[in-house]
């Protein structure tokens, strides 16, 4: 796959063929490394898309493969969101089911006959070895040491931080747009570098790539105009940059806007504001840039800068107006939340409830990058000594990126690529200071042999730059040092290179459709609830019975089991959430009639307690009635949930509320049965359960899966004699009604 | 020849089945069977509509409505039992598993022996109650038949009954006075649509017992019209539920007794006969049933889709529309009429209606009839669907009392525009500024590309020259 | 060179539009500055541009000056009878904009005095990257204004 791309590059090495041959092999053993370190998760589970997204990105390929691109495009989706449905042609980012689609048609055309999840399954790992060669790229571009390109690549191919996205069968958007950023920012450099209209337009292309897989495009978009602004800002003004910028901006904009979902937003939100204005800006000092080339008058030049500022605040005064009276549209909750990790919490809880919103624990980055998260600022570093424009992109990426990463954990996945390739700058430094056999000058040798390898290595790396002038042959010759130096940085990379496949193994592979447990003895057992509980829908049920869950099994249910669900993991309707939350956390006689204008027919819950796994419903049942509770106020109250002293509890002391909301029951139903008398227990939540269980009038149970993870529950028709539902069940269960003739007071007559 | 075959076999089947559009299988249970022959007219009368009666006494240990977890009966006549209660095999529980399933129970009541205490929660879970006095009879002192019960004043007489309401069908119009003796008083519960009364007491009854012996009834159990002499009650399936509170006036006695009214000489007959008939009829689906014939639904592009009627012909309605797009359905519906399917005619001051919902409905529109075929109505009207995309239904939902329930709900999709169905830019007027704006931009970019590779030839000339 | 004369109203009205080269002098001398010294140095800056100014890159300012001409007859059209189609208008604004944008580019990558800034870039790489990008910019706009 790697072949293609590197022909030109080929062609313009100016080192001798053997040199440039190795290189290639080099790429391709890291494209090889990358995508065979990503197949953990196929031998060691199966073939299968994973998660939860990449079941609905896998569900509209197939809608594309066989209805063609057209019909994909103005594709109305019945089967989700019931009853709004969903525009879903319009409301996706198109750019990965079109790769896929397009990959198989190619792949037919060339007779092979690959199923369409096989290559929904590989493309991630296959898209991780173009990254790795986009990131050799990018990193060329930035230092003249061909190593340190190289290192990154092979930095990228492995790096936790990346493969957690795109593991096989992780059918995500990110699984693409990743490479897509790393070589939009490459093109960016080689437009800004070259300031050349044809690069300019390639960057413009690859940004509406890149617009058309993923959201994440704003941050391409917010990078490219500060990165302008910043050049500007410290005078590095020049024409090279009015070029690349506005041919970017120009084309990318138009580009960007052909995607359904993105439309008009490039010039009505605020997100994207600073590109228009930096272009606007870039305008006004090209212009001004012009005058001064004609008239070197230094009296006209102040004035001209006052122009400049003047118009500058009039614009920035006119967007604010503009965003305020509601022409643009503001900042979006999940972009404040950004700014403010506490924002989401309190206005938004269905932002907050997405577990990839969270912040980043600070473990996740060694986790996730391991040493180069001590490479990366030294680094960053030495980009700062020479600081060429495009080593002021660097900079300015690794600030921004680092704070993003800090504030959510997707973002992680923007910060790893310069990261890698921060780090290989500094490393491949390292190795090139130490790895250099020839010692020239050997008479100013003195002034660093005999200092023992860390002091060495630290005189080398920091004061270097510094020194550097006044003492131009600085430099380490001394063998033992060099060596080891090197000996301990090839530790370091064989550790890097083990901590990877190790996190990659055994963190980052499981599907978690398919749940691997350990045996006593050892062996590996499959936990295979989900899909069980899914194909007995799809076996069981009507092709049209609505399945009512949280929206995190959405998209499963609607892939897996192919029925239509009421919410999902595009979470862009927060009422119609907010009424699944109200009928999961009400009284059964509140949500009856909810479910009954729904149409639903069947509700699932996820239920650990039998096993002990934690991400089930009752743990994100607080979730439920916060977003519940943010539109009905005075009907779900979160602090009924909670006992007299603040704390969740499911056992003897749960609240009322908690004990009759639909929820509660539904996880706990028949669950005694289990056990003997008053042993219940919930191995999630290490409590014992009260000794009489709960019991259902609305709905019965009609599945449950062999470890109780998921339990289906069916809702009844309404009584065929018009009784409620808790007297109906009280009849079938013998007790006699009581003679309603002892009420008191005025008799209330039948009126025909 | 094979369709034309299997077609003779249903009609052969068609004509040797009961009237009842539900089956013929009767079962009557009586105490003692010698009593039926009280009242053989009354069974005279639904063999001669062809039903096949059988009888049995709830003492029979081997008696059961049901047999592989299916009906047994079609439907059902239950006599008052003498003892305590109907035995183990009409517990409550299985009467209403039995009209679950569709079957039909016709239940009478009498005023001579206490009601078991089985029938009265049966009824209660039917929000039909019972006097809370076992012994209680409804006694009417204004409308008593003077010839039998001149003292007691316990045989009721009432005219027959008129439609309940303006809205409402009737199906149990007799000529004459129905006489009703000593029957127990029903009360229907307010809540429940389910129930309709079938037979009202006159204004002036009362329910009593005349054990008590008391000068005067405190606080009665119901009076007036509220008392229902013969109430209905249909489950959501339609399955019918008939309580006649005297089963003394199915008896052949009645069937043609003299009775006088209080205030008049003159003797007349009573309609009790054509009464039970009536009720018997409708009890056991012969009258007031409807059939849904095709259903359709279509896109209305301009052209008269109305099918001549095709009961039993798949649908092929379309799944899915676009928004704003004008819409027509028809509805076919035929009412069973003790021998055939006749064109349903609704009440004057009833209609049809046609929801079109989601979540809740966004058009109610009455269905006027467009046609009429030999055995049904067409119900139609067409509407432009809302600017909604999403899931919704067609829905009619025709639930009135005496008629068995029309619940017919199509989903279709709503969808939006796609991208090629928005008008075109030169179809908008004011967007040909803009498209001017384009093509001036490329016809000068055009211009320019040309003057520029001319001047490069000339620039390339000067240069040679020079 | 007519449609200088246009120049100082579709300037003003148009604060966001790039603003063309011979458009400058006049945007200037509406600065609180003496109207004297102001109409001299308009008179200098335009002596030199006749004298100096190469011919295709006359012609250019040409284009410029025309694509600014018709953007700004756009804009004030929008503002002032409504922006309807409002993708129509938007493809039809850009494809302007963005053609000055690209012929600016094209000026000053061809200019003699930028030689040093790209030297990588010949003028015949220039004027066909000119090519490639105008026609992208054509087929996007012809295509978002359906």
């Amino acid at each position: 796959m790697a072949t293609s791309p590197v022909d030109p590059l080929l062609k313009q090495l100016t080192g001798p063929n053997t040199r440039s041959l190795l290189r290639v092999i080099i790429l391709l053993t890291i494209a090889a490394a990358a995508v065979s370190s990503r197949l953990f998760s196929v031998i060691r589970f199966e073939s299968i898309i994973h998660e939860f997204d990449p079941w609905f990105n896998f569900r509209a390929t197939k809608y594309l493969v066989q209805n063609g691109f057209y019909s994909f495009w103005d594709w109305f989706d019945d089967r989700t969101w019931h009853p709004l449905g969903r525009v879903t042609g319009g409301t996706l980012y198109p750019g990965l089911m079109v790769t896929s689609g397009i990959i198989y048609h190619v792949l037919r055309f060339l007779t092979f006959p690959v199923d369409i999840r096989n290559i929904c399954v590989l493309l991630a790992p296959g898209f991780s070895g173009l990254t790795a060669f986009a990131t050799y790229l990018l990193t060329n571009e930035m230092v003249t040491s061909p190593s340190a390109g190289l290192l990154a690549a092979a930095f990228m191919g492995i790096t936790p931080g990346y493969i957690s996205r795109s593991v096989a069968g992780s059918y995500d958007n990110e699984a693409i747009a990743i490479f897509l950023l790393v070589f939009t920012f490459f093109l960016w450099i080689k437009a800004v570098k070259l300031g050349s209209v044809f690069w300019g337009a390639l960057t413009a292309l690859f940004y509406g790539y890149m617009v058309s897989a993923w959201g994440g495009y704003v941050f391409i978009t917010n990078l490219l105009p500060l990165h302008a602004f910043v050049l500007i800002c410290m005078g590095r003004y020049s024409p090279r940059l009015y070029v690349s910028y506005t041919s970017w901006y120009a084309l990318g904009t138009l580009a960007s806007m052909q995607i359904p979902f993105v439309g008009f937003l490039p010039i009505r939100s605020s997100e994207h504001m600073s590109a228009l204005g930096v272009f606007g800006l870039l305008q006004i000092v090209g212009f001004v840039e012009f005058v001064r080339n004609q008239l070197p008058s230094r009296q006209f030049q102040t004035l001209l800068r006052a122009l400049v500022l003047v118009i500058f605040a009039v614009s920035f005064g006119g967007l604010v107006l503009l965003t305020v009276s509601g022409v643009i549209a503001p900042w979006t909750g999940r972009f404040y939340s950004l700014w403010d990790t506490g924002y989401a919490k309190i206005h938004i809880p269905i932002i907050a409830s997405v577990s990839e919103h969270q912040p980043t624990a600070w473990p996740a980055f060694f986790f996730d990058l391991s040493m180069m998260i001590w490479l990366f600022p030294a680094g960053v570093y030495m980009c700062f000594r020479k600081l060429t424009d495009e080593q002021v992109f660097i900079v300015i990426y690794a600030v921004l990126a680092s704070y993003f990463a800090g504030v959510m954990v997707r973002l992680m996945l923007t910060l790893t690529p310069i990261v890698c390739v921060a780090s290989a700058i500094a490393f491949s430094q390292i190795l090139d200071t130490y790895m250099s056999i020839d010692s020239p000058t050997p008479e100013v040798q003195a002034n660093g042999t005999p200092a023992s390898a860390s002091v060495a290595a630290a005189s080398a790396m920091l004061p270097d730059g510094l020194r550097s002038t006044r003492n131009p042959i600085v430099g380490i010759y001394s063998y033992t040092s060099k060596l080891t130096v090197v000996a301990a940085s090839t530790v370091y990379l064989m550790l890097f290179v083990m901590h990877c496949t190790w996190v990659t193994s055994n963190a980052y592979s499981s599907p978690s459709v398919v749940l691997a447990s350990r045996l006593p003895d050892g062996s590996q057992h499959i936990i295979d609830d989900y899909r069980e509980a899914y194909y007995w829908l799809r076996q069981n049920t009507p092709e049209n019975a609505k399945i009512m869950s949280w929206w995190d099994y959405g998209y499963q249910i609607g892939g897996m089991a192919d029925r239509p669900t009421l919410v999902d993991n595009n979470t862009w309707n927060n009422t119609h959430i907010a009424t699944v939350g109200k009928a999961m956390s009400s009284r059964e006689e509140v949500s009856y009639p909810i479910m009954r204008q729904h149409e639903v027919d069947y509700v699932l819950v996820v239920f650990g307690g039998l096993l002990g796994y934690s991400g089930d419903d009752i743990n994100k049942f607080l979730w439920m009635v916060r977003i519940a509770e943010g539109i009905w106020p005075d009907e779900v109250k979160e602090r009924n949930f909670f006992t007299a002293r603040g704390e969740y509890r499911v056992d003897d002391e749960a609240t009322p509320t908690m004990k009759n909301s639909l929820m509660y029951k539904m996880s706990y139903y028949n669950y005694n049965a289990l056990f003997p008398a008053g042993q219940a227990q919930d191995r999630v939540r290490n409590t014992r359960l009260p000794a009489e269980g709960p019991q259902l009038t609305t709905i019965e149970e009609a599945f449950t899966s062999e470890n109780w993870i998921i339990r289906i529950y069916k809702v009844k028709d309404l009584d065929n004699f018009g009784r409620d539902h808790g007297s109906a069940v009280a009849f079938d269960k013998g007790n006699k009604k009581k003679r309603a003739h002892k009420r008191k007071g005025a008799r209330t007559l039948r009126v025909e | 020849m094979r369709w034309l075959f299997s077609f003779l076999v249903l009609a052969l089947l068609g004509a040797v089945q009961a009237l009842s559009s539900s089956g013929s299988r009767l079962l009557v249970v009586l105490e003692e069977l010698a009593e039926k022959d009280k009242y053989s007219e009354f069974w005279d009368d639904l063999r001669g509509r062809s039903y096949t009666l059988s009888f049995e006494s709830p003492k029979n240990d081997k008696l059961s409505i049901f047999k592989h977890g299916e009906r047994a009966y079609d439907h059902l006549i239950l006599f008052p039992p003498k003892t305590k209660g109907l035995g183990p095999s009409l517990t409550p529980k299985l009467l209403l598993e039995f009209l679950k399933k569709d079957g039909n129970v016709l239940l009478t009541l009498s005023a001579d022996h206490p009601t078991p205490s089985a029938i009265v929660s049966l009824l209660l879970e039917l929000d039909i109650h019972l006097p809370t006095d076992r012994n209680a009879l409804v006694i009417d002192h204004f409308n008593y038949d003077t010839v039998s019960a001149g003292e007691k004043h316990d045989v009721l007489l009432v005219p027959a009954p008129k439609a309940l309401r303006a809205d409402v069908k009737n199906y149990f119009e007799v000529d004459g006075t129905i006489a009703v003796p000593r029957a127990v008083g029903q009360g229907l519960g307010n809540t429940t649509p389910h129930l309709a009364p079938i037979l009202r007491a006159g204004s002036s009854a009362y329910s009593y017992n005349p054990k008590d012996e008391a000068e005067i009834v405190e606080d009665p159990f119901a009076v007036g019209e509220q008392l229902s002499l013969v109430s209905a009650m249909q489950a959501r399936n339609s399955a019918r539920f008939t309580v006649v509170g005297s089963v003394e006036m199915l008896q052949n006695e009645w069937f043609d007794a003299k009775i006088g009214a209080v205030g008049s000489k003159e003797q007349t007959t009573t309609a009790n006969r054509a009464f039970a008939a009536k009720v018997s009829e409708w009890t056991f689906k012969e009258t007031g049933v409807l059939k849904v014939g095709r259903l359709q639904h279509y896109l209305n592009e301009g052209k008269k889709n109305v099918n001549e009627s095709a009961v039993g012909v798949p649908e092929h309605n379309p799944g899915i529309y676009r928004i704003k797009t004008d819409v027509s359905y028809t509805i076919e519906i035929s009412e069973y009429t003790s021998t055939h399917l006749s064109p349903f005619v609704p009440p004057t001051a009833d209609d049809v209606q046609l929801e079109f919902s989601m979540l809740s409905p966004f058009h109610r529109l009455s269905l006027t009839p467009l046609a009429q075929t030999a055995n049904s109505t067409i119900f139609g009207t067409s509407f432009v669907l809302p600017d909604q995309h999403g899931i919704f239904n067609f829905r009619v939902n025709y639930k009135r009392p005496f008629l068995t329930s029309v619940d017919e709900k199509r989903q279709v999709t709503v969808r939006h525009f796609a991208h090629d169905e928005w008008p075109r830019s030169w179809n908008i007027s004011a967007a040909w500024v803009w498209i001017g704006g384009i093509w001036v931009t490329v016809a000068g970019w055009i211009a320019f590309v040309a003057l520029w590779l001319y001047s490069e030839g000339v620039e390339k000339g000067v240069k040679k020259t020079q | 060179m007519p449609p200088k004369n246009r120049h100082p109203t579709s300037a003003s009205v148009q604060p966001s539009a790039p603003k063309s080269t011979p458009s400058a002098p006049t945007t200037t001398s509406s600065k609180p500055l003496n109207a004297n010294t102001a109409q001299d140095i308009v008179q200098n800056v335009w002596d030199k541009y006749v004298q100096r100014t190469p011919q295709r890159v006359k012609l250019l300012d040409t284009f410029m000056a025309f694509l600014v001409a018709v953007g700004a007859l756009q804009f004030v059209y929008c503002v002032i009878v409504g922006n309807f189609p409002f993708n129509a208008f938007l493809s039809g604004f850009s494809a302007t904009v963005g053609q000055f944008v690209l012929t600016a580019s094209l000026r000053i990558q061809t200019n003699p005095e930028n030689k040093a800034e790209f030297e990588s870039i010949s003028n015949e790489r220039a004027f066909a990257d000119f090519i490639f990008g105008s026609l992208l910019l054509h087929f996007f706009c012809v295509n978002f204004i359906n």
